[in-house]
């Protein structure tokens, strides 16, 4: 990502900040854009992704909503078809569970039920991700969940340039797009840091487009593709690959759906070896959408089994080394390049 | 003339010490007085540091660096 | 329907053990999260929702009922389970991580699950309320004794699964009560922004139930409260939906700088501290003594350093048991 950096003007944002300034930007020059969530408001976002809002634009366009997500995603769905544009959000993707018909069966469904004539612009923003004991219920990445299901657009920023254009973006979309961002990416310390995901951000407005993946290191043996925290796993993992001499390729997918196979595939072309981070659970998800994209092109591309180092298909326990245990990390990574690494 | 960035002294009640969470300029970067340069956090609440002058950027306290009231946490000159 | 002297010394003991671990509990999860608050931290990490204030709802509310009746709680459920009678030794390992947890570490603070007394916790806003819904199902239609009880908090009578709970619950005519611990605060939100309402009692019409608002924190009033619905569930007359206003004491979750509550509202709640009301009144009615006083907080105090002690003391669980237990 050196080349986004400014020396004279550099400007680092946390991706919560960025979130915010994104959302800020655009609710200045469209008043149809306006947030709904539970402690959006003076709280700023329990995970600090609408600071200062509340501040500038006031409460009818930034609302704290009752625990309702039934009703007020459900009331997303109707605002925005009827033409305004909203920024909602579910606190915890876990918290699906409650909600879930006002996202895949109306939000998802309805332009396709209306031949295209009814729009959704609506984005949902929602934290995903683990590593902090929260347990079962407050630590889920559900990427594949939700990129699964046909009609919403699902984005994962890594860092928070990406964060900033790809809100600017969904917020412009006409089409529903499922913000996911990872809880330990945003900057809030008390989730830990991890600064590689605290990055420069231009102050003018910009969108990064979907459906387009990041090569984020180039390399030749090897190629690691990630997703939000696996991005940063990956590039770990490279550094320590290198020191073996191994030159690793890291993918930041950056959406879902939009799914940019094209670049995974050329990498893998490149490379002739994958290997898929994903911290979603391991079965019928993510890792083997990648996988299977890439074998069913051209098997040929590959010289040795492709590898996943994803999330056990089991609740995520609270236990600190069962979780230690099942979260994907560089040193997975490296041991699962080492049983494909051959000549 | 160079200006420290010394962490205020009325940013939050008690002497608990402070975490050193982001910094959102690179040493040696040039920087705009006003400009937010760092965030620090106490407990779980995170606190703004901004830059008081013009000039390029010293960073003294790293991020995870503990940090009190009173302390100098980067230099503009 | 008052509480007997008895019942009193129980509710009262019961409170002591609930907030001297509550305390307890506050000062080892601070451990190694300062100065630097990484909630990955130290012997007890992960988030923390503590119930300093609310336990006359706890006590008031399980002094009625038996090992063998239900009660699910919330993300706040310590001072439930205390006053349901959970194994607090293992209780506590479970809070630690440890493999002599409830659940071997799998759950931890929010996921509480002790069969021995049909307790369990969720940490979904109104979750437990179906499932409550359903125990006394299963007790009605299998002929089998027992009252189940929802907790929730004010924040949950906002949530679908609330309402789907009272209308199913009053349809088939089940016994279970609804008790919601009204704290004033969902997060940051202050109930008056969420609720269309000022008291939730007033929505039990609408699922045709009787409401009951309980002012004051009392354990006494909720005492006699809860006891009534309990009796109306164990004779088959169905549910009743109570709420109680209550206080929170502590921040929403441990690390909560609690910004948006207005200036002095935690002063004048600590000044209505509901443990040393009960203990002010036991005393002027004749039913405690200065010594005797000294002793229950003694035994409290007691068992609960004995229960953390056995946590600290325990072993972790081995990495890989991640992996068991998925499947019966």
């Amino acid at each position: 990502m050196s080349e986004k950096v400014s020396t004279t003007n550099e400007r680092r944002l946390t991706i919560a900040r960025a979130m915010a300034e994104a959302i800020a930007q655009e609710m200045r020059v469209d008043e149809r854009v306006f947030v709904m969530g539970e402690d959006i408001g003076g709280l700023g976002g329990v995970f600090g992704n609408t600071r200062g809002l509340i501040e500038e634009f006031g409460k009818e366009r930034i609302r704290d909503t009752p625990i309702s997500e039934t009703g007020f995603i459900g009331a997303a769905v109707g605002a925005a078809s009827d033409g305004m544009r909203p920024v909602v959000e579910l606190m915890f993707v876990d918290f699906f569970g409650v909600c879930m018909d006002a996202i895949y069966n109306l939000m998802a469904k309805n332009t396709y039920f209306s031949g295209g004539n009814v729009k959704v612009p609506l984005v949902l923003m929602t934290s995903t991700g683990g590593g902090y004991s929260d347990a079962g219920q407050h630590s889920q990445c559900l990427y594949g969940t939700f990129a699964h299901l046909p009609g919403m657009k699902v984005v994962a920023p890594s860092n928070a340039y990406d964060a900033k254009g790809m809100m600017t973006a969904a917020i412009r979309d006409e089409n529903p797009v499922v913000f996911m961002y990872h809880k330990g990416l945003q900057g809030m310390g008390w989730l830990g840091t991890e600064a590689g995901a605290t990055v420069n951000v231009p102050e003018e407005s910009y969108e990064v487009p979907f459906g387009k993946a990041a090569v984020v290191r180039e390399g030749t043996d090897v190629t690691i593709v990630g997703l939000a925290m696996g991005v940063h796993n990956a590039l770990k993992a490279a550094d320590l690959l290198a020191k073996k001499g191994v030159s690793a390729e890291v993918v930041d997918l950056r959406t879902l759906v939009p799914l940019d196979r094209d670049t995974v595939f050329e990498s893998v072309r490149k490379t002739g070896r994958l290997i898929v981070v994903d911290e979603d659970y391991h079965s019928f998800g993510v890792s083997g959408e990648i996988i299977a994209s890439v074998c069913e092109r051209d098997l040929s591309v590959l010289k040795a089994a492709p590898r996943r180092v994803a999330y056990p298909d089991v609740p995520i326990p609270f236990s600190r080394p069962m979780e230690q245990f099942c979260l994907p990390n560089p040193d997975k990574i490296v041991a699962a390049f080492d049983t494909i690494g051959g000549a | 003339m160079a200006s420290d960035i010394v962490i205020a002294g009325d940013l939050w009640d008690g002497d608990e010490q402070a975490v050193v969470t982001n910094w959102f300029a690179s040493d040696g970067a040039t920087v705009t007085q006003g400009m937010l340069l760092a965030e620090i956090m106490v407990e779980k609440t995170q606190f703004e540091v901004r830059a008081p002058a013009d000039g390029v950027l010293t960073i003294v306290r790293n991020v995870d660096d503990i940090v009190s009231k009173g302390d100098v946490v980067g230099r503009i000159a | 329907m008052q509480p007997n002297r008895e019942q009193q010394l129980w509710m009262y003991e019961h409170m002591l053990v609930s907030r001297y671990f509550e305390e307890a509990i506050e000062k080892i999860y601070l451990e190694g999260k300062t100065p630097a608050f990484n909630m990955a931290n130290g012997p007890i990490p992960g988030e923390m929702h503590l119930s300093n204030g609310q336990e006359p709802c706890a006590v008031g509310v399980c002094a009625h009922l038996d090992a063998g009746d239900i009660a699910t709680s919330t993300h706040r459920p310590h001072h439930v389970a205390i006053a349901k009678g959970v194994d607090l030794d293992r209780m506590a390992a479970e809070i630690f991580g440890k493999k002599t947890g409830l659940s071997g570490g799998r759950g931890g603070h929010m996921h509480i699950f002790d069969p021995a007394v049909n307790f369990s916790c969720s940490g979904i806003i109104a979750q437990g309320m179906g499932p409550a819904v359903g125990a006394a199902l299963s007790r009605k239609m299998s002929n089998r004794e027992g009252v189940a009880v929802a907790f929730l908090g004010e924040g949950a009578a906002n949530q679908g699964a609330f309402h789907e709970a009272l209308n199913l619950a009053s349809v088939w005519k089940l016994p279970v009560v609804f008790v919601i611990e009204d704290n004033a605060w969902g997060i940051s939100v202050p109930k008056a922004d969420a609720t269309a309402v000022p008291r939730n009692d007033v929505r039990a019409a609408g699922y045709g139930m009787p409401g009951v608002h309980v002012a004051g924190n009392d354990p006494f009033a909720i005492f006699a409260a809860a006891g009534e619905a309990i009796a109306r569930a164990r004779a088959g007359q169905g549910p009743t939906l109570i709420e109680i206003e209550t206080s929170r004491l502590a921040g929403h979750f441990m690390g909560d700088a609690e910004g948006y509550r207005p200036k002095g509202e935690k002063e004048a709640l600590f000044a209505r501290d509901p443990i040393p009301r009960m203990r002010d009144r036991m005393i002027a009615e004749g039913n405690l003594t200065a010594e005797g006083d000294a002793e229950i907080a003694a035994r409290a105090q007691a068992r609960v350093d004995a229960a953390i002690a056995f946590a600290r003391a325990s072993d972790y669980p081995a990495a890989e048991e991640a992996l068991e237990r998925v499947f019966a």
